[in-house]
């Protein structure tokens, strides 16, 4: 029975090892989207759904055809339509005549995430191994977020273009293939060093750097955010990643009393703004983008797919914290119609605001 | 002077108008309802609301906008979930907080915060909720405490009220009653009973909805709406997905027409989607999948916003009521023909 899972930036990376660690070998990697993915998607799926459900649609019937019968999706209980993807998701393929079985994890509840881990994927394995696979790809997760971070600032001061890509490529592959966990406690240092190593560097200095923050699933998919990392940084830009699946997933963070969890600084400081919690990543974002200037940011990106009903709140916050904290958000919506040039000027121009502001 | 309070008349006020009204009334404070949305709020809503908010919000933008002089105090709870498992929608809770952030000089909102499914608010934050809403009016402990009685019971009876019994439904079902006025339907040879499914906030506002209501019940058309259902058939229908449908008020807009798909008793299913409403692009394609799956009895979904007319809705409404009725006449003559041909048989 292969299994897959639909593609999800650098975190498909992760995904892979939690599912091999919890004795999943019969899988196929996704492809990662494209246009055509995106076609797909749109046209089977509701009117005005959100885009995320229209690419991973897409990706489902593409691996399907490429013979994979077991589908891993995400699920929640919260104030989003993400729980919602599966059910619908299964409607509409078993119209278009597939079969296929659903293997939905909770995120946001970790022992019902733990038991499928347990009975579902590690076909009936020990509940320790799943409970290893599990706390595996919250470590994992650290790693290729720190890659994703080192990629983002190194492609902007590389000399040979393209080569931190591939460095970066190698560095995911790295992260895989690691497998004790006394060898992964080395990562930390080894990567950096990897990195630097690797990359011949033209030192700049007074450098821009601006923080990206949104929805999760546009934030990590390139193919969807139009790879804005690499369009930011060509413009001579470093940014940085502020959310990360590890806001849910990181339970080593949350248990450790003795680091500061960066996700519940940034709820607290979203406080005087909105208090409650109310789906996707709404507090944090809000919290971020208060917190940007503190962080060393000289401004802000904010991406959310159209039709988000929690990213559409940050959207509107958005101007009051922006003139209440003197930092520069540019708020952008996409969906599989984003022009690419488009997108492109508005980058451009975003980009010569901040030059200018800070040569002033 | 007493203190004026008001309510924008759009989202969760035509579900708890009676609980809110009644309790501010008994505190002491001047009710203030904007009026039902006409023409100048929608432009005021859709002028000043963020453009990608659904349809439903643009209007409570404008409802809040146009009390925004006339009050001392604008009431704008955010409703988490009022369910022990089931939330409801993001946009309820951020609502007064995004109303403050975009427009600062509007009036001060009171705005509690209640969540029974993440948070597990129950009866002692209600209370405490009530106390500190009440102190700003009265000082009066007994008189809060009884204005909030007095209140809950009122809603309850509403509630009560409102809903049918199953034995109504399945007399209603088999036509030997009607829940609209009887000299509506008498202007028909042949009764149609169509349920009328969408968010309660939709089908009871003239202008969100192009008034479809009235113009089904002017045409002698006997309706149902989710509000009206029973509370046990759509936890039945509920209970037989394989997935647990989270948000609270999707529950009855799904369960009522997989209730009539399933059981096939009515003429005819007429959804109203609202755009960009995340909860309705799910629901919406779930009841078209069920119903092709289970097709007999024909299902409208119309999409509105703020751009529909209410011409070219009337269009499709009638093309769907002359479908039904073709349907209707079809069914009979092939039913006479089969009752001849048992005849002949014999």
């Amino acid at each position: 029975m292969p299994f897959t899972f639909p593609h999800f930036g650098s975190l498909t990376h992760v995904f892979e090892v939690v599912m091999r660690e919890a004795g999943k070998n019969d899988l196929i990697l996704p492809k990662k989207p494209n246009r055509k993915t995106a076609e797909l998607g749109a046209r089977y799926s509701p009117e005005f759904i959100c885009t995320p459900f229209k690419l991973t649609l897409g990706t489902y019937i593409e691996m399907l055809e490429e013979g994979a019968d077991e589908l891993g999706s995400g699920s929640c209980h919260s104030w989003c339509r993400f729980g919602y993807y599966w059910p619908v998701q299964k409607l509409i393929l078993e119209d278009l005549g597939y079969d296929f079985k659903f293997i939905c994890l909770d995120y946001l509840r970790p022992s019902i995430l733990l038991k499928t881990l347990q009975k579902e994927i590690g076909n009936n394995c020990s509940l320790q191994q799943a409970i290893r696979a599990f706390r595996i790809g919250w470590i994992k997760n650290r790693f290729t977020d720190l890659v994703d971070n080192l990629l983002y600032s190194y492609r902007v001061i590389e000399t040979e273009k393209g080569l931190s890509e591939k460095i970066a490529e190698k560095a995911y592959r790295i992260i895989v293939e690691t497998k004790e966990l006394r060898n992964m406690k080395k990562l930390r240092k080894q990567l950096p060093e990897f990195f630097e190593k690797n990359i011949d560097v033209q030192k700049k200095d007074d450098l821009i750097k601006i923080g990206i923050c949104g929805e999760l699933y546009v934030v990590y998919e390139p193919s969807l955010n139009l790879d804005i990392h690499k369009k930011l940084n060509e413009l001579g830009i470093v940014v940085e990643n502020t959310v990360s699946l590890r806001s849910y997933l990181d339970i080593g963070l949350k248990l450790n009393p003795f680091v500061k969890s960066p996700y519940k600084t940034a709820i607290k400081a979203a406080k005087p703004y909105i208090e409650n919690k109310c789906g996707g990543e709404t507090l944090e974002n809000v919290g971020d983008i208060v917190l940007g200037k503190k962080h060393g940011n000289d401004g802000m990106v904010h991406l959310y797919p159209f039709t988000c009903m929690p990213e559409i709140i940050t959207r509107s916050l958005i101007p009051q914290i922006s003139r209440e904290h003197d930092i520069p958000v540019l708020s952008l919506v996409l969906d599989e119609h984003t022009g690419e040039a488009g997108f492109h000027t508005r980058l451009e121009a975003y980009a010569d605001m901040l030059i200018r502001r800070k040569m002033k | 002077m007493k203190k004026r309070v008001g309510f924008p008349n759009a989202l969760l006020f035509y579900k708890y108008s009676v609980l809110w009204t009644t309790f501010f009334q008994e505190l002491g404070a001047e009710i203030i309802i904007s009026p039902e949305t006409n023409k100048i709020i929608k432009d005021l809503g859709v002028k000043y609301a963020p453009d990608e908010d659904c349809y439903s919000t643009k209007l409570y933008f404008g409802h809040t906008l146009y009390l925004k002089d006339k009050v001392d105090y604008l009431f704008i709870p955010r409703l988490g979930s009022d369910h022990e498992v089931n939330v409801g929608c993001p946009k309820f809770i951020a609502l007064a907080e995004v109303l403050k952030s975009m427009f600062p000089d509007i009036p001060k909102i009171i705005m509690p915060f209640f969540s029974m499914a993440k948070k597990g608010h129950g009866r002692f934050k209600i209370l405490r909720i009530i106390f500190s809403i009440g102190f700003r009016f009265t000082i009066n402990p007994f008189r809060i405490l009884i204005s909030g009685k007095r209140a809950f019971d009122a809603q309850f009876k509403y509630e009560k009220g409102l809903k049918i019994s199953e034995e109504e439904l399945q007399k209603w079902e088999n036509s030997e009653i009607s829940l609209q006025n009887l000299s509506i339907l008498e202007q028909r040879e042949t009764p149609l009973r169509i349920a009328l499914v969408g968010h309660s906030y939709v089908i009871n506002d003239d202008l969100s909805s192009v008034s479809i209501k009235n113009l089904l019940l002017s045409r002698g058309i006997d309706l149902i709406t989710p509000e009206q259902m029973p509370k046990v058939l759509i936890e039945k229908q509920m209970e037989k997905l394989d997935y647990n449908m989270y948000f609270n008020y999707a529950r009855e807009i799904l369960g009522t027409a997989m209730h009539f798909i399933e059981n096939n008793s009515i003429d005819g299913i007429l959804q109203l989607i609202i755009f960009s409403c995340g909860i309705d692009s799910i629901i919406g394609e779930m009841s078209a999948r069920y119903s092709s799956r289970k097709p007999g009895t024909p299902l409208l979904q119309l999409v509105i916003d703020e751009l529909s007319s209410e011409t070219g809705v009337l269009t499709r409404i009638e093309a769907f009521l002359d479908m039904i009725e073709r349907k209707n006449k079809f069914r009979r003559k092939e039913l006479i023909c089969h009752s001849h041909s048992l005849i002949l048989d014999h």
